[in-house]
Protein backbone atom coordinates (compact mmCIF):
# COMPACT_ATOMS: atom_id res chain seq x y z
CA UNK A 1 0.00 0.00 0.00
CA UNK A 2 1.94 3.27 -1.09
CA UNK A 3 1.05 6.29 0.90
CA UNK A 4 -0.88 9.28 -0.46
CA UNK A 5 -4.08 7.40 -1.56
CA UNK A 6 -7.17 8.23 -1.02
CA UNK A 7 -9.77 6.43 0.74
CA UNK A 8 -11.95 7.45 -1.84
CA UNK A 9 -9.81 5.96 -4.61
CA UNK A 10 -9.71 2.32 -3.18
CA UNK A 11 -13.82 2.50 -2.61
CA UNK A 12 -13.31 2.75 1.52
CA UNK A 13 -14.99 5.11 3.43
CA UNK A 14 -13.89 6.24 6.95
CA UNK A 15 -16.54 6.51 9.36
CA UNK A 16 -16.68 10.09 11.12
CA UNK A 17 -17.38 8.87 14.60
CA UNK A 18 -15.24 6.09 15.43
CA UNK A 19 -12.54 6.32 12.08
CA UNK A 20 -13.37 2.84 11.22
CA UNK A 21 -12.19 2.15 7.50
CA UNK A 22 -14.97 0.23 6.09
CA UNK A 23 -15.12 -1.06 2.59
CA UNK A 24 -18.12 0.92 0.57
CA UNK A 25 -20.65 -1.21 -0.63
CA UNK A 26 -23.62 1.08 -1.06
CA UNK A 27 -23.47 5.07 -1.11
CA UNK A 28 -25.01 5.32 2.46
CA UNK A 29 -24.02 2.44 4.94
CA UNK A 30 -23.52 1.46 8.43
CA UNK A 31 -19.99 1.22 10.21
CA UNK A 32 -19.39 -2.26 11.12
CA UNK A 33 -17.90 -1.16 14.41
CA UNK A 34 -20.11 1.69 15.76
CA UNK A 35 -23.36 1.44 13.55
CA UNK A 36 -23.04 4.69 12.55
CA UNK A 37 -24.57 5.63 9.47
CA UNK A 38 -22.20 7.37 7.07
CA UNK A 39 -21.43 8.38 3.27
CA UNK A 40 -17.76 8.48 1.72
CA UNK A 41 -18.23 12.16 2.07
CA UNK A 42 -20.60 14.03 4.09
CA UNK A 43 -23.68 13.92 2.26
CA UNK A 44 -24.79 17.72 0.34
CA UNK A 45 -22.06 19.31 2.35
CA UNK A 46 -21.33 22.38 0.52
CA UNK A 47 -25.45 22.84 0.10
CA UNK A 48 -25.45 22.83 3.59
CA UNK A 49 -22.43 24.75 4.59
CA UNK A 50 -23.56 27.60 1.75
CA UNK A 51 -27.27 27.64 3.86
CA UNK A 52 -25.99 28.12 7.06
CA UNK A 53 -23.55 30.77 6.34
CA UNK A 54 -26.01 32.73 4.33
CA UNK A 55 -28.42 32.82 7.50
CA UNK A 56 -25.30 33.68 9.35
CA UNK A 57 -24.91 36.53 6.94
CA UNK A 58 -28.36 37.48 7.09
CA UNK A 59 -28.64 37.53 11.36
CA UNK A 60 -25.20 39.19 11.28
CA UNK A 61 -26.88 42.15 10.59
CA UNK A 62 -29.85 42.49 13.07
CA UNK A 63 -27.76 41.71 15.33
CA UNK A 64 -25.17 44.66 15.28
CA UNK A 65 -27.91 47.15 14.65
CA UNK A 66 -30.13 46.23 17.74
CA UNK A 67 -29.20 46.38 21.42
CA UNK A 68 -27.06 43.74 23.03
CA UNK A 69 -28.05 44.96 26.53
CA UNK A 70 -29.42 48.05 27.96
CA UNK A 71 -28.25 49.70 31.14
CA UNK A 72 -31.20 51.14 33.53
CA UNK A 73 -29.80 53.85 36.21
CA UNK A 74 -32.65 55.09 38.26
CA UNK A 75 -34.77 54.11 35.25
CA UNK A 76 -33.00 55.82 32.64
CA UNK A 77 -32.22 53.38 29.78
CA UNK A 78 -29.09 53.37 27.97
CA UNK A 79 -28.57 50.97 24.96
CA UNK A 80 -25.31 49.90 23.65
CA UNK A 81 -24.83 47.68 20.21
CA UNK A 82 -22.34 44.89 20.74
CA UNK A 83 -19.58 47.86 19.13
CA UNK A 84 -21.01 50.54 21.56
CA UNK A 85 -19.96 48.30 24.09
CA UNK A 86 -16.19 47.71 23.03
CA UNK A 87 -16.48 51.96 22.17
CA UNK A 88 -17.52 52.13 25.82
CA UNK A 89 -14.60 50.12 27.14
CA UNK A 90 -11.67 51.69 24.95
CA UNK A 91 -13.14 54.96 27.01
CA UNK A 92 -12.57 53.51 30.15
CA UNK A 93 -8.85 52.62 29.49
CA UNK A 94 -10.07 48.52 29.52
CA UNK A 95 -7.82 47.91 26.28
CA UNK A 96 -7.76 44.29 26.71
CA UNK A 97 -10.58 43.44 27.10
CA UNK A 98 -11.98 45.57 24.33
CA UNK A 99 -9.61 43.79 22.26
CA UNK A 100 -11.09 40.19 23.69
CA UNK A 101 -14.56 41.27 23.07
CA UNK A 102 -13.59 42.58 19.79
CA UNK A 103 -12.07 39.83 18.61
CA UNK A 104 -14.64 37.11 19.77
CA UNK A 105 -17.84 39.28 18.89
CA UNK A 106 -17.15 40.53 15.45
CA UNK A 107 -13.96 39.93 14.27
CA UNK A 108 -14.49 36.11 14.87
CA UNK A 109 -17.75 35.48 13.08
CA UNK A 110 -17.12 37.77 10.53
CA UNK A 111 -13.67 36.06 10.01
CA UNK A 112 -15.81 32.70 10.06
CA UNK A 113 -18.08 33.60 7.50
CA UNK A 114 -15.68 34.86 5.31
CA UNK A 115 -13.25 32.03 5.64
CA UNK A 116 -16.09 29.08 4.95
CA UNK A 117 -16.99 31.24 1.79
CA UNK A 118 -13.33 31.08 0.67
CA UNK A 119 -13.21 27.15 1.59
CA UNK A 120 -16.35 26.80 -0.48
CA UNK A 121 -15.08 28.24 -3.16
CA UNK A 122 -11.74 26.53 -3.38
CA UNK A 123 -13.87 23.12 -3.33
CA UNK A 124 -15.04 24.40 -7.09
CA UNK A 125 -12.34 26.01 -8.42
CA UNK A 126 -8.71 25.17 -7.72
CA UNK A 127 -6.43 27.42 -5.58
CA UNK A 128 -2.95 28.10 -5.26
CA UNK A 129 -3.16 27.89 -1.18
CA UNK A 130 -1.48 24.58 -0.13
CA UNK A 131 -4.22 22.21 0.64
CA UNK A 132 -2.63 21.60 4.19
CA UNK A 133 -2.93 25.60 4.52
CA UNK A 134 -6.66 25.39 3.53
CA UNK A 135 -7.09 22.10 6.12
CA UNK A 136 -5.67 24.22 8.75
CA UNK A 137 -7.77 27.28 7.71
CA UNK A 138 -10.73 25.28 8.15
CA UNK A 139 -9.93 23.69 11.99
CA UNK A 140 -8.98 26.80 13.15
CA UNK A 141 -12.73 28.60 11.55
CA UNK A 142 -14.13 24.86 13.87
CA UNK A 143 -12.57 25.46 17.18
CA UNK A 144 -12.95 29.11 17.33
CA UNK A 145 -16.40 28.53 16.84
CA UNK A 146 -17.73 28.67 20.56
CA UNK A 147 -15.81 31.85 21.62
CA UNK A 148 -18.35 33.79 19.86
CA UNK A 149 -20.27 33.23 22.43
CA UNK A 150 -18.24 35.19 24.93
CA UNK A 151 -21.01 37.88 24.51
CA UNK A 152 -23.73 36.30 25.03
CA UNK A 153 -22.94 34.67 28.47
CA UNK A 154 -21.18 38.36 29.38
CA UNK A 155 -24.91 40.10 29.66
CA UNK A 156 -26.63 36.49 30.76
CA UNK A 157 -24.13 36.83 34.16
CA UNK A 158 -24.39 40.28 34.05
CA UNK A 159 -28.21 40.78 33.89
CA UNK A 160 -28.34 38.14 36.65
CA UNK A 161 -26.60 40.02 38.95
CA UNK A 162 -26.64 43.31 38.31
CA UNK A 163 -30.54 43.19 39.15
CA UNK A 164 -31.28 45.95 41.99
CA UNK A 165 -34.51 47.09 40.83
CA UNK A 166 -35.46 50.78 39.72
CA UNK A 167 -31.91 52.09 41.02
CA UNK A 168 -29.63 50.35 38.49
CA UNK A 169 -30.28 46.94 36.42
CA UNK A 170 -28.78 45.47 33.12
CA UNK A 171 -31.31 43.44 30.83
CA UNK A 172 -30.69 41.86 27.39
CA UNK A 173 -31.81 43.53 24.23
CA UNK A 174 -33.35 42.77 21.57
CA UNK A 175 -29.85 42.05 19.11
CA UNK A 176 -28.65 39.01 21.59
CA UNK A 177 -30.88 36.40 20.37
CA UNK A 178 -29.82 37.35 17.00
CA UNK A 179 -26.51 36.75 17.89
CA UNK A 180 -26.60 33.93 19.37
CA UNK A 181 -28.52 32.54 16.44
CA UNK A 182 -25.61 33.76 13.89
CA UNK A 183 -23.16 32.04 16.17
CA UNK A 184 -25.04 28.90 16.24
CA UNK A 185 -25.55 29.08 12.48
CA UNK A 186 -22.08 29.58 12.16
CA UNK A 187 -20.95 26.52 13.88
CA UNK A 188 -23.28 24.31 11.68
CA UNK A 189 -21.74 25.68 9.17
CA UNK A 190 -18.47 24.54 9.65
CA UNK A 191 -19.59 21.25 11.16
CA UNK A 192 -21.21 20.58 7.70
CA UNK A 193 -18.61 21.33 5.88
CA UNK A 194 -16.44 18.25 5.02
CA UNK A 195 -12.32 18.91 4.67
CA UNK A 196 -12.03 15.86 2.39
CA UNK A 197 -13.60 17.86 -0.76
CA UNK A 198 -10.87 20.43 -0.50
CA UNK A 199 -8.51 17.86 -1.04
CA UNK A 200 -11.10 15.79 -4.05
CA UNK A 201 -10.08 19.05 -6.01
CA UNK A 202 -6.37 18.71 -6.27
CA UNK A 203 -6.57 15.01 -7.22
CA UNK A 204 -8.83 15.57 -10.14
CA UNK A 205 -6.30 18.13 -11.46
CA UNK A 206 -3.42 16.61 -11.39
CA UNK A 207 -5.58 13.75 -13.02
CA UNK A 208 -6.17 15.60 -16.31
CA UNK A 209 -3.24 17.19 -16.38
CA UNK B 1 -5.07 -6.06 -4.45
CA UNK B 2 -6.27 -7.80 -1.00
CA UNK B 3 -6.74 -4.35 1.28
CA UNK B 4 -10.09 -6.78 2.28
CA UNK B 5 -7.71 -8.79 4.21
CA UNK B 6 -6.23 -6.24 5.69
CA UNK B 7 -8.65 -3.71 6.30
CA UNK B 8 -8.71 -3.75 9.90
CA UNK B 9 -5.36 -2.93 9.98
CA UNK B 10 -5.70 0.53 8.07
CA UNK B 11 -6.52 3.87 9.41
CA UNK B 12 -8.09 7.17 7.13
CA UNK B 13 -7.24 10.47 8.14
CA UNK B 14 -10.80 12.25 8.55
CA UNK B 15 -9.33 15.82 7.46
CA UNK B 16 -7.99 14.92 3.96
CA UNK B 17 -8.97 11.01 3.38
CA UNK B 18 -5.67 9.77 3.05
CA UNK B 19 -5.21 5.82 3.89
CA UNK B 20 -2.34 4.91 6.00
CA UNK B 21 -1.13 1.31 7.90
CA UNK B 22 -1.89 1.66 11.23
CA UNK B 23 1.12 1.59 13.29
CA UNK B 24 1.69 -0.27 16.83
CA UNK B 25 2.06 2.85 19.37
CA UNK B 26 3.32 2.53 23.11
CA UNK B 27 1.73 4.57 25.63
CA UNK B 28 2.11 8.39 25.41
CA UNK B 29 2.66 8.45 21.39
CA UNK B 30 0.31 9.69 18.79
CA UNK B 31 0.43 8.91 15.26
CA UNK B 32 0.35 11.85 12.46
CA UNK B 33 -1.16 12.09 9.41
CA UNK B 34 1.65 11.46 6.41
CA UNK B 35 -0.65 14.40 3.91
CA UNK B 36 -1.56 16.89 6.60
CA UNK B 37 -0.04 16.61 9.67
CA UNK B 38 -2.96 16.00 11.87
CA UNK B 39 -3.11 13.31 14.55
CA UNK B 40 -4.84 10.11 13.41
CA UNK B 41 -4.86 8.47 16.90
CA UNK B 42 -2.97 8.76 20.28
CA UNK B 43 -2.23 6.01 22.96
CA UNK B 44 -2.31 7.03 26.25
CA UNK B 45 -1.10 6.51 29.47
CA UNK B 46 -2.75 4.40 32.06
CA UNK B 47 -6.31 5.77 29.92
CA UNK B 48 -9.12 3.43 31.95
CA UNK B 49 -8.38 4.73 35.50
CA UNK B 50 -7.37 8.26 34.47
CA UNK B 51 -10.33 8.82 33.00
CA UNK B 52 -12.46 7.24 35.73
CA UNK B 53 -10.74 9.38 37.96
CA UNK B 54 -10.81 12.83 36.37
CA UNK B 55 -14.76 12.71 35.06
CA UNK B 56 -15.55 11.29 38.75
CA UNK B 57 -14.74 14.61 40.38
CA UNK B 58 -16.42 16.35 37.41
CA UNK B 59 -19.41 15.07 37.69
CA UNK B 60 -19.44 15.92 41.67
CA UNK B 61 -18.03 19.66 40.75
CA UNK B 62 -21.17 19.65 38.25
CA UNK B 63 -23.31 20.02 41.67
CA UNK B 64 -21.71 22.89 42.99
CA UNK B 65 -21.30 24.33 39.98
CA UNK B 66 -24.71 24.99 38.71
CA UNK B 67 -26.05 25.98 42.84
CA UNK B 68 -22.80 27.82 44.23
CA UNK B 69 -23.12 31.87 43.32
CA UNK B 70 -21.12 32.43 40.63
CA UNK B 71 -20.25 36.49 41.46
CA UNK B 72 -22.01 38.87 43.51
CA UNK B 73 -22.23 42.71 43.89
CA UNK B 74 -23.16 45.26 46.08
CA UNK B 75 -24.37 48.29 45.52
CA UNK B 76 -25.12 51.60 47.78
CA UNK B 77 -25.84 49.12 50.74
CA UNK B 78 -27.94 46.52 48.42
CA UNK B 79 -26.08 43.03 47.61
CA UNK B 80 -27.27 40.35 45.13
CA UNK B 81 -25.47 37.10 44.07
CA UNK B 82 -26.00 34.87 40.78
CA UNK B 83 -25.66 31.50 40.12
CA UNK B 84 -26.05 29.62 36.68
CA UNK B 85 -29.73 28.88 37.46
CA UNK B 86 -30.43 32.04 38.14
CA UNK B 87 -28.58 33.52 34.83
CA UNK B 88 -31.30 30.91 33.00
CA UNK B 89 -34.17 31.71 35.56
CA UNK B 90 -33.58 35.77 35.03
CA UNK B 91 -33.75 35.28 30.78
CA UNK B 92 -36.64 32.97 30.92
CA UNK B 93 -38.54 35.66 33.02
CA UNK B 94 -37.42 38.55 30.28
CA UNK B 95 -38.59 36.09 27.47
CA UNK B 96 -35.12 35.83 26.02
CA UNK B 97 -36.03 31.75 25.72
CA UNK B 98 -33.47 30.96 23.02
CA UNK B 99 -30.29 32.54 25.30
CA UNK B 100 -31.71 30.70 28.69
CA UNK B 101 -31.78 27.28 26.84
CA UNK B 102 -28.13 27.89 24.90
CA UNK B 103 -27.33 29.15 28.18
CA UNK B 104 -28.65 25.63 29.58
CA UNK B 105 -27.41 23.38 26.67
CA UNK B 106 -24.27 24.51 26.58
CA UNK B 107 -23.19 25.07 29.99
CA UNK B 108 -24.83 22.45 31.89
CA UNK B 109 -26.52 19.58 29.78
CA UNK B 110 -23.97 19.05 27.22
CA UNK B 111 -20.57 19.25 29.60
CA UNK B 112 -22.89 17.04 31.59
CA UNK B 113 -23.82 14.27 29.40
CA UNK B 114 -20.23 14.48 27.78
CA UNK B 115 -18.65 13.70 31.58
CA UNK B 116 -21.26 11.34 32.54
CA UNK B 117 -20.62 9.16 29.27
CA UNK B 118 -16.75 9.12 29.79
CA UNK B 119 -17.71 8.32 33.63
CA UNK B 120 -19.87 5.29 32.47
CA UNK B 121 -17.70 3.87 29.83
CA UNK B 122 -14.54 3.71 31.80
CA UNK B 123 -16.55 2.69 34.82
CA UNK B 124 -18.15 -0.34 32.25
CA UNK B 125 -14.59 -1.03 30.58
CA UNK B 126 -13.07 -1.29 34.42
CA UNK B 127 -15.40 -3.65 35.35
CA UNK B 128 -15.47 -5.45 32.19
CA UNK B 129 -19.15 -5.27 31.41
CA UNK B 130 -19.53 -4.43 27.38
CA UNK B 131 -22.58 -4.36 25.97
CA UNK B 132 -23.72 -3.05 22.43
CA UNK B 133 -25.45 0.27 24.52
CA UNK B 134 -22.29 1.53 25.11
CA UNK B 135 -22.10 2.04 21.65
CA UNK B 136 -24.69 4.73 21.45
CA UNK B 137 -23.34 6.43 24.97
CA UNK B 138 -19.78 6.67 22.89
CA UNK B 139 -21.25 7.69 19.94
CA UNK B 140 -22.88 10.79 21.86
CA UNK B 141 -20.07 11.47 23.34
CA UNK B 142 -18.45 12.48 19.57
CA UNK B 143 -21.07 13.97 18.61
CA UNK B 144 -21.04 16.68 21.38
CA UNK B 145 -17.22 17.53 20.96
CA UNK B 146 -17.76 21.30 19.62
CA UNK B 147 -21.12 22.37 21.63
CA UNK B 148 -19.11 22.30 25.26
CA UNK B 149 -18.87 26.06 26.53
CA UNK B 150 -17.69 25.81 30.30
CA UNK B 151 -14.40 27.85 29.21
CA UNK B 152 -16.26 30.32 26.93
CA UNK B 153 -18.54 30.91 29.91
CA UNK B 154 -15.78 31.42 32.14
CA UNK B 155 -14.47 33.50 30.71
CA UNK B 156 -17.58 35.48 30.06
CA UNK B 157 -17.80 35.46 33.98
CA UNK B 158 -14.41 37.23 34.23
CA UNK B 159 -15.38 40.09 31.73
CA UNK B 160 -18.20 40.76 33.33
CA UNK B 161 -16.34 41.26 36.45
CA UNK B 162 -13.81 43.58 34.41
CA UNK B 163 -16.96 45.49 33.49
CA UNK B 164 -18.53 45.85 37.06
CA UNK B 165 -15.13 46.50 39.35
CA UNK B 166 -16.22 49.96 39.54
CA UNK B 167 -19.49 48.91 41.57
CA UNK B 168 -18.59 49.49 45.41
CA UNK B 169 -18.54 45.27 46.37
CA UNK B 170 -17.64 42.69 43.77
CA UNK B 171 -17.33 38.76 45.40
CA UNK B 172 -16.00 35.95 43.86
CA UNK B 173 -18.54 32.96 44.71
CA UNK B 174 -17.81 29.36 45.31
CA UNK B 175 -19.44 28.63 42.35
CA UNK B 176 -16.93 30.58 40.06
CA UNK B 177 -14.06 28.86 41.93
CA UNK B 178 -15.74 25.17 41.06
CA UNK B 179 -16.29 26.17 37.71
CA UNK B 180 -12.66 26.49 37.08
CA UNK B 181 -12.29 22.93 38.60
CA UNK B 182 -15.04 21.60 36.24
CA UNK B 183 -13.13 23.24 33.17
CA UNK B 184 -9.91 21.44 34.34
CA UNK B 185 -11.92 17.80 34.51
CA UNK B 186 -13.57 18.61 31.54
CA UNK B 187 -10.23 19.33 29.82
CA UNK B 188 -8.42 17.00 31.11
CA UNK B 189 -10.97 14.20 30.04
CA UNK B 190 -9.74 14.92 26.40
CA UNK B 191 -6.10 14.30 27.21
CA UNK B 192 -7.18 11.59 29.30
CA UNK B 193 -9.61 9.37 27.54
CA UNK B 194 -7.92 7.02 24.54
CA UNK B 195 -10.83 6.99 21.87
CA UNK B 196 -9.24 4.34 19.52
CA UNK B 197 -8.96 2.29 22.58
CA UNK B 198 -12.25 2.36 23.74
CA UNK B 199 -13.41 1.53 20.29
CA UNK B 200 -11.27 -1.23 19.66
CA UNK B 201 -12.20 -3.11 22.81
CA UNK B 202 -15.82 -2.41 22.01
CA UNK B 203 -15.69 -4.19 18.31
CA UNK B 204 -13.23 -6.79 19.79
CA UNK B 205 -15.92 -7.32 22.68
CA UNK B 206 -19.32 -7.24 20.92
CA UNK B 207 -17.91 -8.67 17.19
CA UNK B 208 -18.44 -12.13 18.22
CA UNK B 209 -22.01 -11.88 20.07
CA UNK B 210 -23.62 -10.10 16.73
ZN1 LIG C 1 -17.93 4.00 13.01
ZN1 LIG D 1 -4.49 13.80 6.75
Amino acid sequence: MNLNQKAKALNLGCCPCCQKVNEMTERKQRCSRCHHQFSQRKPYSLQYTFAWTLAAIVMFIPANIYPMMVFYTLGRPEKSTILEGIASFIQQGHYPIAFIIFLASFIIPLGKIIGLLILLYNTKSYSRISKKKQTQMYHLIASLGPWSMLDVFVVAVMAAVVNFGFFTSIEAGAGITYFTLMVIFTIFAAESFDPRLLWDIERRNTNDR
Amino acid sequence: MNHLNDINTLIACKHCDTVANSPTLTAGESALCPCCGYTLFSRKVDPVNRTLAVSLAGLLLLIPTVTLPIIGVGVAGKYNDATLIDCIMLMINADFYIIAFSVFLFTIAIPSVRIFSAFYLSYRIKTKQLSTSLLTFYRSYHLFDSWTMIHVFFLGVIVSMYKLISLDELIVGSGLVSMLLLLFCSTLISITLDQKLIWDLLEHELEPKS
